[in-house]
């Protein structure tokens, strides 16, 4: 074992502090990112778990939901042209009001409600299935049975991270709009930590009142006889939409709509503030601690360099120091991380980690404590030889 | 047997220095430590330097080793025709080719058990790893620490601390070993291990053993005693060692 890292093992203590702030700095910009990309996971897994192969919609939009991304009507007969198309359905959705009915009492004021901590009205974004069975607008992890009983007219289903949000449980009738419903499903996996999303059939869209009826439709829900041909089917519908629409693959799409939310100029304000917070205080703590540890061992140093050790060679011992710090650090970061994330879940916040992440921010743990350990080289100029002749 | 190798010819010379000058500033004057030593010790003795404290013992020794940089004179060792000419960089090879320090404090890595203290610089010479290994346990045998190999410097006595740092500078196999007042940390009986090991380095592996001390009692294990004093050197005379010499207690 490295004199470095025996050093490091023995005497961990010392670098606590260190190896403490590497993990703070990693889980702030961790934790920040993981919760904006958590957020944007939330909207693009109704594209991921959408049954369909391909989504078309108006040129330049990247976001089923949110954003004009509709098209004209007539492209949906458009769409059929290309032999492997077998189903083409819009999207459809609204928002509205949703308020619990239970406990309600249409007598008390708003205040009075409050103080008994009935549920509030909260604005919900409803999006629509078609209930035909194997229909292309049929979410590929939804049951038989929840599609079978939002086939009822006025039913809805909410995901279990609302449940507490909007106050209601499965078979509780609500007030959407002012009309009721009823709650017949409960979704897993599509938490949406703005605004709660519930879902009904094309139909109880329409019969609240809802529904698309005008020129313009929704993106279009492509379904391919074979979809393992999507990208060449793709790549052909764009060639037949002539730039007035464009055509994505599954894929393609959930990609794009990914990073659409990174190209938010406040998420890159925040983000950006926090690696630079983090830098510094990594930075400045690191660099601090590892100055101590190197006066602390001044002396062993100083004897090696008159047994004629090279001050090179003294650097590298620092810097090989510096870079077990930042990789304890890294370490320390990601469990620190997964034990928020854990919380979070427990609180229906989605902190998502994707490798690519955990990665780059592990990097720039590494490169800070690098860095750290950069500044306090100076300090081994201390090793004085001369000095220990005394 | 023993695993280091002899150098030279007992008796040549491995550092002839002529005219050491050297000077610290102090305040807005210049006090002058060394004022024109001329030095030089050989292979095979063990060379005591002894004065009163402050003559510049220890500045000497800097000056001599390629640490402190003297203001005139010069200094040649070994096949090095002036030292001081040489850059840091080959300043610094020549120390790792071919010197070994012990200082008065031990100045051990507190990570590093016995063995690992002594693998380090063999490492840093450019030693591969088994070879290290092999020659660091054998030296540290030769000093009496063979069951100790595995301790680190908080479970090992003064000492046994101080008989690190020396098999640390020996399994170099230096050919010039430095010791600046290597037994005034420790109490008579150890004095006296460590003193025995830097004269079997200079008997028995030829090595010029400079040792700096101000205890008297010392004298008895020397082949030669210089006496400086204000920055001069006053007295060398050659005597016959006695290497069963023993050290009492302090
Ligand atoms: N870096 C320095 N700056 C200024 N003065 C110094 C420095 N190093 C040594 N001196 C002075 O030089 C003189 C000689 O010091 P040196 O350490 O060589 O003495 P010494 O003979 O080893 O003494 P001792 O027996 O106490 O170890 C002392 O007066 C000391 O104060
Ligand atoms: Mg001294």
């Amino acid at each position: 074992m490295s004199l470095a890292l025996s050093t490091l093992l023995y005497e961990w203590r010392r670098y606590m502090a260190a190896v403490m702030a590497l993990a703070l700095s990693g889980l702030l910009v961790l934790a920040m990112t993981g919760v904006f990309i958590g957020i944007g996971k939330g909207f693009t897994a109704t594209i991921e778990r959408s049954s369909a192969d391909i989504i078309i919609m108006q040129p330049g939009a990247t976001s089923l939901i949110g954003g004009p991304s509709g098209v004209p009507r007539r492209f949906i007969p458009l769409a059929y042209r290309n032999p492997q198309v077998v189903e083409v359905q819009p999207l459809d959705g609204a928002g509205g009001s949703f308020q619990s009915v239970k406990n309600v009492d249409p007598t008390m004021s708003q205040a009075d409600r409050a103080r008994q901590r009935a549920p509030k009205q909260q604005f919900v974004q409803a999006s629509i299935i078609d209930t035909t069975p194997g229909a292309v607008t049929i979410p590929t992890d939804y049951s038989q049975e929840l599609v079978d009983a939002l086939r009822q007219p006025y039913t809805v289903a909410i995901d279990e991270t609302a449940v507490t949000k909007l106050g209601v449980k499965l078979g509780d009738k609500a007030l959407y709009n002012g009309q009721t419903v009823t709650v017949v499903g409960i979704t897993r996996g599509y938490p949406n930590m703005m605004q709660a999303n519930i879902v009904m059939s094309r139909d109880t869209l329409r019969m609240l009142g809802q529904a698309d009826t005008g020129p313009r439709v929704g993106p279009l829900m492509v379904k391919l006889r074979d979809p393992a041909q999507a990208e060449r089917v793709a790549a052909q519908l764009n060639v037949l939409g002539d730039g007035q629409w464009k055509a994505w693959t599954r894929q393609e799409l959930a990609d794009a709509n990914a990073g659409a939310m990174f190209e938010e100029g406040i998420l890159v304000i925040i983000i950006g503030g926090c690696v630079v917070l983090g830098t510094i205080i990594g930075v400045a703590i690191t660099w601090q601690t590892l100055r101590g540890a190197i006066m602390a061992n001044i002396k062993e140093f100083a004897s090696l360099r008159a047994l004629g050790v090279g001050m090179g060679s003294l650097n590298r011992i620092v810097m090989e120091l510096s870079f077990w710090v930042g990789l304890v650090g890294v370490a320390a970061a990601i469990g620190l991380t997964w034990l928020v994330q854990m919380l979070a879940m427990a609180n229906a916040v989605i902190i998502a980690l994707p490798p690519v992440l955990l990665l780059i921010v592990g990097g720039g743990l590494v490169v800070i404590a690098m860095l750290s350990g950069l500044l306090s080289l100076g300090i081994l100029k201390n090793s004085q030889p001369a000095d220990l002749l005394r | 047997m023993s695993p280091t190798k002899t150098h030279g010819k007992h008796g040549d010379f491995a550092i002839e220095a002529k005219g050491l000058v050297k000077r610290f500033k102090s305040g807005k004057a210049f006090i002058e430590v060394l004022k024109g030593v001329d030095f030089d010790a050989r292979h095979g003795d063990l060379t005591m330097v002894m004065g009163p404290s402050g003559s510049g013992k220890s500045t000497l020794i800097a000056a001599l080793s390629g640490l402190l940089r003297p203001e005139e004179g010069r200094v040649d060792t070994l096949d090095i025709d002036n030292l001081w000419k040489l850059s840091s960089g080959r300043i610094d090879r020549f120390r790792l080719d071919n010197c070994g320090f012990i200082f008065q404090g031990f100045n051990l890595f507190p990570a590093l058990t016995a063995l690992q203290q002594v693998e380090v610089v063999l490492k840093f010479q450019g030693m591969p790893k088994g070879d290290a290994k092999r020659q660091a346990t054998e030296t540290l045998k030769e000093v009496g620490l063979g069951a100790r190999l595995n301790q680190r410097p908080s479970a090992l006595s003064g000492g046994e601390k101080q008989r690190v740092a020396i098999a640390r500078c020996l399994a170099k196999n230096p050919q010039i070993l430095f010791a600046d007042e290597p037994t005034s940390a420790l109490d008579g009986e150890n004095g006296q291990v460590v003193i025995r090991l830097l004269r079997r380095a200079a008997t028995e592996h030829g090595a010029a053993v400079i040792c700096v001390t101000h205890d008297p009692r010392l004298e008895e294990w020397a082949d030669r005693v210089i006496k400086i004093e204000d920055g001069v050197i006053i007295d060398d005379q050659r005597r016959t060692p006695n290497p069963d010499a023993t050290l009492a207690s302090h």
